[in-house]
């Protein structure tokens, strides 16, 4: 049968060669070092930025806990703070939580967003107090990255939290707050916790939420009360 | 106090009607008043982003008004494009793009940066309410593509990933069959993940020599490094020599299989599920393989078979094997399949026609507030498998993976990297 047919592409040639890396930014034998020697990079003073930021991405894989000190040393670096997070990030081991959260007195800035940020995706109970206080201080960026980590730890005294500063703050940060809030709601509903998930919806749909936030609580309700496995 | 309610309100509630009459949206025969056009922005818009513009902006449903970019030449190119097209001087130009996304004119932004921006740069924009067409690869993690699902539901956005060949006639075909039992009980999966060549399954994680930075009013490289890690300025980088570094790009397996394991989930109708097991087979530099399983049995190979194969189907092939029959196609749009499928092909229409369907199944659901095809959800199950398998690549093991709890099952360090530090002040 006759099929509608475009030419068939021919062979697609090698693309040009891209600058070549210089042999110090090349990864070598990083790649496979094993924990130990990846941190006597990182306590290296003579070694250099590449090797150090590469040795973090790669203890970010293998986790070790014995990292955690190094790691936490870069923190305050311009060009290597990532990097350290990085490192930090997914190391299991409750000493890179108490890392994170003893950096947060030390830094500001976009350094200090970052750790709190990290301390939102590792979900820290413990820093809440912490980052509860930093709503309302001097940078609207640092306050926004506290009240969207708040919105990923959740729980009962973050919603506390989040519902008290929504009409103390505006604009952006407001909509931070609201954003961390609807958040804990879908945690709420995850959980089980279908009634107070609802409250928490239903005060979200108020006039003086942002309006992207006050709709999504407002189609989460509807979501929640017309869905087959509500009960009834 | 209906009156009150107006064309675009409607539009953004979260609340709308599943289907909106037309009579409602003020769709009358052959005119369109700008009221009841959908106002689109564009965000980070480069050789592929003003692919997808030109069929924008045939569509007199659709009008665009803004372009943010970090390259003052890519703001003013674009505005060009458009002004020109629409014989004005509107189009505004912006380098921040919280500027964009505060225009309450705005209903949805067209994004199609380097694939680090995407993830973020989308969720932002649902956070402002808008809906969202982006670029694939749609994310940079496992990570990324739970939070990317997780904000559109949140916000009850649309979002449309550029996974155009969802509405590719050919495609379609080869799915329709699957579903019509024609083919049998789905046995296996084909996705061709690229040729390797240029693709390579793991990028490199090296960096270039440092060159000088140009003047931020030309290039802002701490805003086009975003959420990436830090590294030294390259004008390679900022030409789209960004591909192939870890940093910014997920490798051969996500550049294409997120086109080509996208269009096995979907025909498979696998949209909500991911493989359960990942094995790597071949080297860096040669023809390779991933074969997956799903829980049901049902087997996935992504393959590099440069792109043509035996079968010449074209590049972002896919090929569906059932007990009774095969079909595969490509973006040559034709069709083969097993001797006794053929009575039962008929033309389509040509694949490169996908990218205006895209767009227009972009527009229909603005407008009824249903779901694309490439909605959010199915894209971040189809990247999430994607990088499931490149994760698998890398360690050179055999991965078994729990699609409830998302995680690995067998090997810890796999499961360190399903996500990837983002650089301050960047988040998900």
């Amino acid at each position: 049968m006759q099929q509608t047919t475009q030419p068939t592409p021919a062979a697609q040639p090698a693309k040009p060669k891209p600058p070549e890396p210089p042999p110090e930014f090349q990864e070598g034998d990083i790649a496979t070092m094993d924990a130990a020697a990846l941190i006597r990079i990182l306590d290296d003073a003579h070694a250099t930025e590449f090797q150090k930021a590469k040795a973090c991405q790669r203890i970010g894989e293998l986790g070790p806990k014995e990292a955690v000190p190094a790691l936490s040393a870069l923190l305050d670096n311009d060009h290597l703070s990532v990097y350290a997070r990085y490192g930090l990030e997914p190391i299991a081991d409750p000493s890179a939580d108490q890392a994170l959260r003893s950096a947060l007195p030390k830094l500001k800035g976009n350094q200090l967003i970052g750790v709190i940020n990290s301390i939102g995706k590792r979900g820290d109970a413990k820093a809440a107090p912490m980052l509860a206080k930093m709503i309302f201080g001097p940078d609207p960026e640092v306050a926004r990255a506290a009240l969207a980590a708040l919105g990923r730890i959740g729980g009962e005294s973050s919603v506390v939290t989040l519902k008290a500063a929504i009409p103390k703050t505006q604009g952006r940060t407001r909509m931070a707050a609201a954003d961390a809030a609807l958040m804990c709601a879908e945690r709420l509903l995850a959980d089980g916790k279908r009634d107070e998930a609802l409250a928490l919806y239903a005060s979200l749909s108020a006039p003086d939420i942002p309006q992207a936030a006050r709709l999504g609580a407002m189609s989460a309700i509807v979501r929640e009360e017309t869905s087959i496995g509500r009960p009834r | 106090m209906l009156n009150m309610i107006t064309r675009r309100r409607m539009l953004q509630s979260a609340v709308a009607p599943m289907i909106v009459p037309s009579v409602v949206l003020g769709q009358r025969a052959g005119a369109i008043a700008p009221s009841d056009q959908i106002v689109f922005g564009g965000i980070g818009i480069g050789a592929r982003g003003a692919h997808d513009l030109s069929k924008l902006l045939n569509y007199r449903e659709a009008r665009f008004v803004a372009i943010c970019d970090v390259r003052n030449e890519r703001r003013e190119e674009i505005k060009s494009t458009v002004d020109q097209k629409y014989g004005n001087h509107d189009c505004q130009m912006y380098d921040d793009q919280y500027a964009l996304l505060a225009r309450k004119d705005i209903d949805a932004v067209l994004i199609a940066t380097g694939d680090r921006w995407h993830t973020p740069l989308a969720i932002i924009a649902a956070q402002h309410g808008k809906d969202v067409y982006c670029e694939k690869p749609c994310s940079m993690s496992i990570e990324e593509s739970w939070a990317l699902a997780d904000a559109f539901r949140r916000y009850n956005r649309i979002y449309q990933a550029g996974c155009q060949r969802r509405n590719g006639a050919n495609f379609e075909l080869c799915k329709e069959l699957l579903k019509s039992g024609a083919l049998g009980k789905l046995q296996t999966l084909y996705a061709n993940v690229g040729p390797s060549v240029n693709w390579p399954p793991i990028p490199s994680r090296d960096w270039l020599a440092a060159e000088e930075l140009p003047p931020k009013q030309v290039l802002d490289w701490d805003r086009w490094l975003g959420p990436a890690p830090w590294r030294p300025y390259h004008s390679s980088y900022v030409r789209g020599g960004w591909r192939n570094f870890y940093d910014f790009h997920g490798g051969g397996i996500l550049e294409w299989g997120s086109h080509t394991v996208d269009l096995c989930q979907w025909a498979a109708e696998f949209d909500d599920t991911q493989p359960v097991e990942y094995e790597p087979v071949g080297t860096n530099t040669g023809p390779y393989q991933v074969l997956c399983r799903y829980a049901n049995g049902v087997k996935l190979v992504m393959r590099d078979d440069g792109w043509d194969a035996a079968l010449k189907t074209g590049s972002c092939s896919f090929r569906i094997d059932g007990d009774l029959g095969w079909v595969q196609t490509g973006d040559a749009t034709r069709i083969e399949s097993s001797e006794n499928i053929k009575p039962l092909l008929r033309p389509t229409e040509s694949a490169s026609l996908a990218l205006v369907n895209h767009v227009g199944d972009l527009l229909r659901a603005i407008k009824t507030r249903q779901s694309p095809k490439a909605s959010a959800a199915a894209a971040a199950n189809s990247h999430v498998v994607c990088h499931a398998a490149f994760i698998a690549y890398q360690r050179g093991k055999k991965l078994t993976w729990d699609p409830e709890k998302r995680e690995f099952t067998n090997d810890e360090i796999a499961n360190r990297m399903r996500s990837r530090a983002m650089r301050e002040p960047w988040r998900v």
